[in-house]
């Protein structure tokens, strides 16, 4: 008797509930879709309305560019580098709250400079920076990094295809070599830092020291002048140097910690064969 | 000296008497096997979190500024920080997968069975608490991995109706995980759940205490099929004494237990740490795949299969019921599950759809 009071009790408890079966129907259609109740990203009014009909076929595809971008992965979006207000579509261009639609070909360095500090300084110091502020035929920021698809800057930027198209490449080339052995290295750190993660270490601090070693190394490279390239690549050796003694001793903890967790883990066994002969 | 400080707590408590009665003359079925001291291993499971839980506390700080920074720190910095915390973790897979290995051995054994119903029905709620200890320990690190499994878990109460979005806002603190879910998981971690499992436990040890063992149905049945009219404890007066025969077995178990944790600690570290497992929780930035815990692939897959959600969830609640309640809906006197064909082929359909949920979920 007691199961089928059970069993009716837990129907007649189900019965109620399966009437409103269909109460949440957005949620169920989104149910594994959307981070649900995360932190929503509030809507972005920029990629609205450039996503949308109206908007020109040439400026449709910014947003899939920069959704591509390696600014969208850091969480740079339009208003960061434009200005204006994406939250609130009637002040979305408005110049009050700073909007900058495109800039003047000559502006693009002091716009991408304001938060690329650094590179805007050398750059500006550069033959290429003083060219262009003298009106003459000179790349910006956009010519080598392209605009909305922009992507992880590399060494590889530097290369025959985009260099010759104003000069020749063995200037280009000198810088180029200048620069891969402490790029090269980089690079392998980061490899490093990210088998690190791997493993289950968090890296931080080195992964924030290389990172401004990087950016500092970057910035100097925008002088486009390899003298000073060369003469100071002692000084970001030295840097780098430091974060992989941090790596190898990091290494060797995590060797420690597999001997002496084998060591237990044989000692237990150890341990238990022991009590089994017993 | 140890024999005056016997004697001392003997004429107190009489300790001479507590070790003839509850070790001695204890006597347990000769037909015993192996997996009876899986209920004994689910017990050094749970001291082994709650002394390595006990550690990590002295340095973890409950707050999204630092928690991800103190484990980290744990891991690095404190000295054989990385040990006790690899030993809470893996151990709490483990203790998840002990328990249930447990229950799934009293099912096939048929010793959920009369007397023993409040017996299956504590350890199942037992159960239940372990895999919320895992829920709520899993958030703490406050990781990708640990942020974004939560944002799942806490968002699936939501499928009822009328009392979903508040039992969900309830466990967040908020719309969103946040400090606040941060702060509630801890404090049900750390406060509210151990005395909540050590009262079932102290109950279902009671329970097991007061009953007696039951006899596994395989080989020699020695089960009695007396009418239940009477309280009468099960006893086995030609059995084998509890010291040292089956203590030997239980420490032996306890041996291979932490042999497989250092197992897993060596060569397979990261088999509980996925890569988000070591990233710090970031709300604006979803994975490309959001995974609850193992333990919870399987339901979380059964989930994904059912078009409607409420009666994915409501087909889960009634499973859960059906799983406590066992032992009242099952009446066939028949303990041994081998001359129960359809008992086992509905076991072995659930066994199948459960590990096929499981690895489905992995993918």
């Amino acid at each position: 008797m007691m199961r089928y009071r059970i069993l009716w009790g837990t129907l007649l408890f189900m019965l109620p509930l399966t009437v409103h079966a269909n109460y949440q129907q957005e949620f169920e259609n989104e149910f594994l879709t959307k981070p649900w109740a995360g932190v929503q990203i509030e809507q972005n009014f920029c990629i609205s309305c450039h996503s949308s009909e109206q908007m020109k076929p040439e400026f449709r595809s910014i947003p899939e560019e920069w959704r591509a971008s390696w600014h969208a992965q850091n969480n740079v979006s339009c208003e960061h580098c434009h200005g204006g207000d994406s939250k609130d579509a009637a002040l979305a261009m408005s110049p009050q709250r700073g909007f900058v639609g495109s800039p003047q070909y000559k502006d693009v360095p002091e716009f991408c400079g304001k938060c690329h500090i650094a590179i805007l300084t050398n750059f500006l110091e550069s033959g290429h920076g003083k060219a262009l502020k003298a009106g003459k035929k000179a790349p910006n920021c956009v010519v080598c990094h392209g605009s909305h698809n922009i992507q992880k800057a590399s060494i590889n930027i530097i290369s025959v295809q985009l260099c010759t198209k104003c000069h020749s490449y063995e200037r280009a080339k000198v810088m180029k070599q200048a620069l891969f052995l402490t790029e090269t290295r980089i690079g392998e750190l980061a490899n490093k830092l990210e088998e690190l993660k791997h493993e289950g270490i968090y890296p931080e601090t080195d992964e924030k020291s290389l990172f401004n070693t990087q950016a500092e190394f970057r910035a100097l490279f925008h002088t486009v002048d390899v003298n000073l390239v060369k003469d100071r690549t002692d000084e970001f050796t030295t840097k780098l140097d430091q974060i992989d003694n941090n790596i190898q001793a990091t290494y060797r903890s995590l060797k420690f910690r597999k001997n002496f967790s084998a060591f237990l883990m044989l000692s237990f066994v150890g341990m238990g064969i022991v009590i089994f002969l017993l | 000296m140890w024999t005056k400080i016997r004697h001392w707590l003997d004429v107190r408590i009489g300790l001479d008497n507590i070790i003839q009665t509850q070790v001695i003359d204890y006597r347990i079925p000769k037909n015993t096997n192996i997996f009876y001291t899986l209920g004994f291993l689910a017990v050094v499971a749970y001291g082994i979190q709650v002394v390595t839980g006990i550690l990590l506390l002295i340095y973890y700080v409950p707050h999204p500024d630092h928690a991800f920074g103190s484990v980290q720190d744990i891991m690095t910095k404190v000295p054989y920080g990385w040990l006790f915390r690899e030993m809470h973790a893996v151990g709490s897979n483990l203790m998840i997968m002990v328990v249930m290995l447990h229950m799934v051995t009293v099912f096939l054994m048929g010793n959920y069975k009369r007397p023993r119903e409040l017996t299956w029905f504590g350890g199942g709620l037992i159960l239940i608490v372990t895999v919320i200890f895992g829920l709520s320990g899993y958030l703490l690190p406050w990781t990708q991995l640990s942020y974004w499994a939560t944002t799942v878990v806490t968002s699936m109460p939501t499928a009822f109706p009328v009392i979903g979005e508040p039992i969900s806002r309830i466990l967040r603190g908020g719309d969103y995980v946040s400090a606040t879910t941060l702060s509630r998981f801890f404090a049900l971690h750390v406060a509210i759940l151990p005395p909540i499992f050590l009262a079932l436990m102290g109950v279902h040890l009671f329970f097991i205490n007061r009953i007696g063992i039951s006899a596994t149905p395989f080989g020699k049945i020695d089960e009695e099929k007396r009418p239940l009219t009477e309280y009468k404890r099960k006893t086995y007066p030609d059995g084998y004494p509890y010291y040292p025969a089956f203590f030997k077995k239980q420490m032996y178990m306890m041996m291979a237990y932490f042999a497989v944790m250092f197992f897993i600690i060596t060569f397979l570290p990261t088999l509980f740490f996925p890569n988000e497992a070591n990233m710090p929780a970031d709300p604006f930035h979803t994975p490309q795949t959001i995974k609850p815990a193992w333990y919870l692939l399987a339901p979380y897959q059964l989930l994904k299969l059912i078009p409607n959600k409420f009666f994915g969830i409501m087909l889960q609640l009634i499973l859960i019921i059906v799983f406590l309640l066992w032992p009242f809906l099952d009446i066939q006197k028949e303990k041994n599950v081998l001359k129960r064909p359809v008992l086992r082929g509905v076991f072995l359909f659930l066994l199948v759809a459960w590990v096929v949920l499981l690895f489905w979920g992995r993918t």
